[in-house]
């Protein structure tokens, strides 16, 4: 029930890298992402994610990511044109309305507002990626390091997580047996029942989770400092990764600085390739970043790599 | 100098009127294997908690008296090294756990004591090898089955490598071959690792054997304390029921030698009981044909995941009629439950109740049918007991004609009708479930797995009461994997494997012919005497056959 | 590490209102369109120094397994209820939970409620905005608690129901300063009102929550605080 979106071990590349590797990987997408407003760096970046998606044969997992963020992008298309007035090409002139003055749409507000749905599928989409590849173990036992209580306390609270949602089941279920209705009534009637299952449940949790500290306390938490048991394996595959990550940030930074990457919308649109350095840029950023899914393609593909990284 | 001493051990928990523990002389050497038995209620959870340190640390209240732990007082012993020293196991795997995965929960009490990351590795790797759970290494411990969880819990122990291991009830909330295999592992750490263990049982079928002395508590005092052989022989006289079924015939007839296995009872029974002197078998008396409850028609029903858990199941079951449903773990068991219940609708076949059509539409709910699900704290939130049972009359829409304080008398609940139900133990908060819907009057009961986590008297209780609704006329289906409940009470057995039933009939003609799902006695005497499942047949048939006792009269 | 430790609380009270004051000057060279990137940093700094403050209090195994559940309540509460689309007791959990255990406790358990459930519901951008967003709704609460300790139904139904808009506002703003530029007034008010009806009804459902079911919950938890502490009594001779 409900774990179709958690982590499942498919054996693929792409999870088996070291969780720092794997997490600034996604961290520099996450930022390029949002650096960048440049039409074709902002699909350039969405090709790479999808590849990746592609490599641990995530599709499923997109498509529902996909249904969800449509009315994002559907909202960001929309109020862009509507209400910034920035552009000065008008395709459109609209009614007048009282509060926000007279509607005008510009060809900059349109693609701009085109550009930031790339965006946002592609922020969402490497949510998405990293739903796939990171465990959610391996991310907290990396907080474990700095943060062990508080990483305790989120690795026990997803460990409950699957059986509290049967706990409730079960209530639903044996108090539907005791003529307890939960479609039928009126709104507060409904809502109350509602409560009554939570209140159930709040209760026998809470009697649980001090037979959970009991367990926690005979093992010697809380008696001292503790030490940290987990330790991943760096492998070049992750030295790899990680170089491409950082070559894809520097190169950003250089082309942002230098003007190569910028693309701006206001008051005019700019010229998509003003020179040949942009695409270089693009380029290089993109192959830095396509590390992974190279080594991914290697590793199932040839013997010899899968051997050495 | 033993291992433990205790003297004098008194304790009252910080809400109790009553001591929990009172004047507990008690010594335990290294290397023993200790079995720590009595009712529910009667201390022996609490002694196990004093002995791993977590009274009064833990729990706080009053404690008087001194334990000693290799001479020194517990009390006084740094927290860190007591953990290393004693590990203990709880009764609910579920409530025990921690980290997210098998690795990261064996290191968790490692990580604690501020091992070094050298040291950890070395006994988490040695840990997985012996108890074999290398293979599920990374799984998500929350998609382990309960054996394998109990498993875990015990590695996650084993691997602070302590000298005692304390065990409280390790195997009431596992299937019988789970808890097999715990036990058994248990023995492998105290014969071959010399770990001392003391394990706190209340069923003692699969236990008693492995004990070298047991402890009988009563009261929160010790009432009795000797080898298993001793303990029986004492039990039996005063009627005592801490006593496994075979070594309780025997002491019962008085038998000069009292065997604690199934074995040793077995060849006592060939040696000395003659079996051509067997009275004949009683034929099962045929009663009429009575009203029918339950129709069940070539019912299906297939997971969303694909798994077909019920395959052409057809049964019909009578008014009055009690039936135990019995099946090793993912056998279909609780579906078959929930589909009687019209929890489950089945995907082809029809189910019918009283002439209810429950496999079409309509929700769940109906006054006649009844269901007690595993965990009776699903069915309490009211503050006080009688408003539990009221607001089931009122969900159904029916009148209080005195069924409230008729079903509180038979349940024995009437000083708790004004109690908050969440301040009962948890067999009283059964018995409050149970009450709760049978206020409804209904025509079919079904129980998912009643006796578990209960002693022998209580079980003897649910039984005589369960025995009794069946003579009022109603039908009574219980999940379970205590055979031996289902042989003293069921009339009729039903044997589920992998989604079909693989047999049906009067309890001895299933049980008596199975090799597995039978009683201690079934086993005694499987193969030279038949229809024997129950103490009680077992003095009826058996003691006739005695020779020894023939040539004294 | 130690002292990396000692050193994060003033090193990230430095850095915020420094990310701020420079996000004028880097705002420029980002061309006027990384604000997304800037919010995004300013609320993780922000939930981490939130953790850190978590991390430095005396908290016993009793503490860490009741805010660890009632976390998993809350995050189980986000599982959608058949008969009840659209309204979850999330934040009302998460307010009570503040409420009863104070501003520390309401923070665990609203951003662990957030960061679970989207184990199991899906992670997403919106993941360290609800972290942040429930953890504030927690902590405010307990702040609450602490400046007026008398609040009563009438207070707190108010606290609740306004928690539903301020829910939504928070969530609101990784859409605006992510995708929207440049920042008006105008677009500002656009996206706070596509989300006005959804924010209402949580404000409602949070509302009625905590009219209808907060004192008997709030008592619920108010025994079992008692509880948690462990009462050592003299033995009597």
């Amino acid at each position: 029930m409900f774990e179709g979106f958690f982590y499942q071990e498919k054996g693929v590349f792409l999870q088996s890298l070291h969780p720092l590797a794997a997490v600034f990987y996604l961290g520099g997408l996450l930022v390029l992402t949002l650096l960048f407003t440049n039409p074709l760096y902002l699909l350039g970046l969405l090709l790479v994610i999808l590849l990746c998606i592609a490599a641990v044969r995530g599709w499923e997992t997109w498509e529902t990511y996909f249904r969800l963020s449509l009315s994002m992008m559907i909202l960001v298309i929309i109020i862009n044109p509507l209400l910034v007035r920035t552009g000065e090409t008008v395709i459109w002139w609209g009614p007048r309305l009282p509060v926000f003055g007279r509607l005008t749409v510009s060809l900059e507000a349109v693609c701009y507002g085109a550009a930031m749905s790339v965006r946002l599928l592609a922020v969402i989409s490497i949510f998405c990626l990293y739903n796939l590849t990171v465990h959610p173990d391996k991310v907290l036992s990396l907080l474990a390091r700095f943060a062990s209580r508080s990483a305790l306390v989120l690795s026990l609270a997803t460990r409950m997580f699957p059986a509290m949602l049967r706990q409730m089941e079960n209530i639903r279920e044996v108090q539907a047996m005791r003529g307890v209705d939960f479609q039928a009534g009126t709104l507060k009637e409904r809502l109350s029942r509602y409560a009554a299952l939570m209140n159930i449940l709040l209760l026998s949790s809470l009697e649980d989770s001090l037979e959970i500290a009991e367990a926690m306390q005979a093992r010697a938490f809380g008696s001292g400092k503790r030490s940290c048991y987990r330790q991943d394996t760096w492998r070049p595959r992750d030295s790899l990764c990680l170089g491409g990550s950082l070559l894809a940030l520097a190169v950003a930074v250089y082309g942002q600085a230098k003007g190569f990457s910028t693309f701006s919308f206001y008051p005019q649109l700019g010229y998509l390739i003003p020179g040949p350095m942009t695409v270089v840029v693009l380029i290089i950023i993109l192959l830095a970043l396509s590390v992974p899914v190279v080594l991914s393609w290697g590793w199932q593909r040839c013997p010899y790599i899968k051997a050495k990284i | 100098m033993p291992l433990y001493q205790s003297e004098n051990l008194t304790y009252y928990y910080p809400e109790g009127e009553k001591p929990a523990l009172k004047g507990i002389n008690l010594s335990i050497e290294e290397g023993e294997f200790l079995l720590i038995t009595g009712g529910s209620g009667s201390g022996k959870s609490t002694l196990a908690r004093v002995l791993a340190g977590l009274i009064p640390d833990f729990y706080g209240g009053r404690f008087g008296g001194r334990v000693y732990f290799q001479g020194r007082d517990l009390g006084r012993m740094d927290r860190r090294k007591l953990a290393r020293e004693v590990g203990i196991v709880f009764q609910d795997p579920e409530k025990q756990l921690v980290m997210t995965s098998v690795e990261a929960e064996i290191a968790f009490g490692l990580e604690n004591l501020g091992l070094p990351r050298v040291e950890m590795s070395r006994r988490v790797a040695e840990v997985m090898g012996f108890l074999d759970l290398a293979e599920i290494r990374q799984e998500f411990t929350a998609h382990l089955s309960g054996g394998q969880k109990q498993k875990l819990a015990l590695a996650a122990v084993l691997a602070m490598q302590p000298r005692v291991l304390v065990l409280d009830e390790p195997t009431s909330q596992l299937d019988p071959v789970a808890a097999e295999e715990f036990l058994n592992l248990v023995k492998r750490l105290n014969e071959e690792m010399g770990l001392t263990i003391i394990l706190i049982e209340q069923r003692l079928e699969r236990c008693f054997h492995l004990a070298d002395r047991v402890v009988l508590m009563e009261d929160g005092q010790v009432r009795y304390e000797g080898t298993p052989e001793q303990l029986s022989r004492w039990a039996v006289q005063r009627d005592i029921p801490f006593v496994p079924p075979v070594a309780r015939f025997f002491a019962r007839i008085g038998f000069p030698s009292i065997p604690v296995t199934v074995k040793e009872g077995r060849q006592l029974l060939r040696s000395n009981f003659d079996r051509r002197e067997f009275p004949p078998l009683k034929p099962a008396v045929k009663a009429d044909p009575e009203e029918q409850v339950l129709a069940m028609i070539k019912v299906w029903f297939t997971y969303p995941d694909g798994k077909e858990a019920l395959q052409d199941i057809s049964i019909q079951i009578a008014a009055g009629e009690l039936v135990a449903l019995l099946g090793a773990n993912g056998a279909g068991k609780s579906t078959l439950l929930k589909t009687m219940a019209g929890l489950l609708k089945p995907g082809r076949g029809r189910v019918q109740v009283m002439g209810r059509d429950l496999s079409n539409g309509g929700r769940p709910g109906d006054s006649r049918i009844a269901y007690l699900s595993q965990n009776p704290n699903d069915y309490l939130f009211q503050d006080t007991v009688e408003e539990e049972l009221l607001s089931t009359l009122k969900n159904f829409g029916l009148p209080d004609d005195g069924i409230v304080d008729e079903i509180l008398e038979k349940l024995d609940l009437q000083r708790y009708r004004r109690a908050n139900p969440r301040d009962l133990s948890s067999g009283e908060r059964q018995r409050v479930a149970l009450a709760s819907i049978l206020v409804a009057r209904p025509r079919l009961l079904l129980l998912d797995e009643p006796t578990r986590g209960m002693d022998y008297p209580l079980k003897e209780k649910l039984g005589e009461m369960v025995t009794g609704l069946s003579r009022e006329g109603v039908s009574v289906v219980l999940v379970t994997h205590d055979v031996e409940f289902a042989a003293n009470f069921a009339s009729r057995v039903l044997l589920l494997f992998a989604g079909r039933i693989v047999a049906d009939g009067p309890k001895h003609q299933v049980l008596g012919q199975s090799v597995f799902y039978s009683t201690q006695i079934g086993k005694m005497c499987r193969g030279y005497v038949d229809g024997v499942l129950t103490l009680q047949e077992a003095l009826d048939r058996l003691v006739p056959a005695w020779t020894a006792r023939q040539v004294v009269r | 590490m130690a002292f990396w430790r000692k050193m994060l609380l003033p090193l990230a009270l430095v850095f915020i209102p420094g990310l701020l004051l420079a996000s004028i000057k880097i705002n420029a060279f980002l061309l006027g369109q990384g604000w997304g990137l800037l919010a995004l940093l300013i609320i993780i700094i922000a939930l981490v120094l939130m953790y850190w403050g978590f991390e430095q209090g005396r908290v016993s195994s009793r503490e860490v397994a009741v805010i660890a559940m009632l976390g998993t309540i809350a995050a189980a509460g986000r599982v959608p209820f058949a008969s009840l689309p659209g309204i979850q007791p999330t934040t009302f959990i998460v307010i009570i939970s503040g409420f009863v255990f104070g501003p520390r406790a309401g923070f665990m358990v609203g951003s662990t409620a957030g960061l679970v459930s989207n184990f199991f519901l899906g992670q997403g951008p919106w993941t360290p905005w609800q972290m942040f967003a429930w953890g504030l709704a927690g902590t405010s609460a307990g702040v609450l608690k602490t400046g007026c300790p008398r609040a009563g139904k009438k207070v707190m139904t108010v606290f609740s129901f306004l928690w539903g808009y301020l829910f939504g506002w928070i969530m609101n703003l990784w859409t605006w300063t992510g995708f929207i530029h440049p920042l008006t007034w105008e677009s500002f008010v656009a996206t706070y009102a596509a989300s006005f009806w959804f924010d209402t009804l949580h404000a409602l459902g949070n509302a009625a929550f905590y009219l209808f079911f907060g004192s008997s919950f709030i008592k619920i938890l108010q025994r079992f605080r008692r509880r948690l502490e462990v009462r050592l009594l003299p033995a009597d001779s």
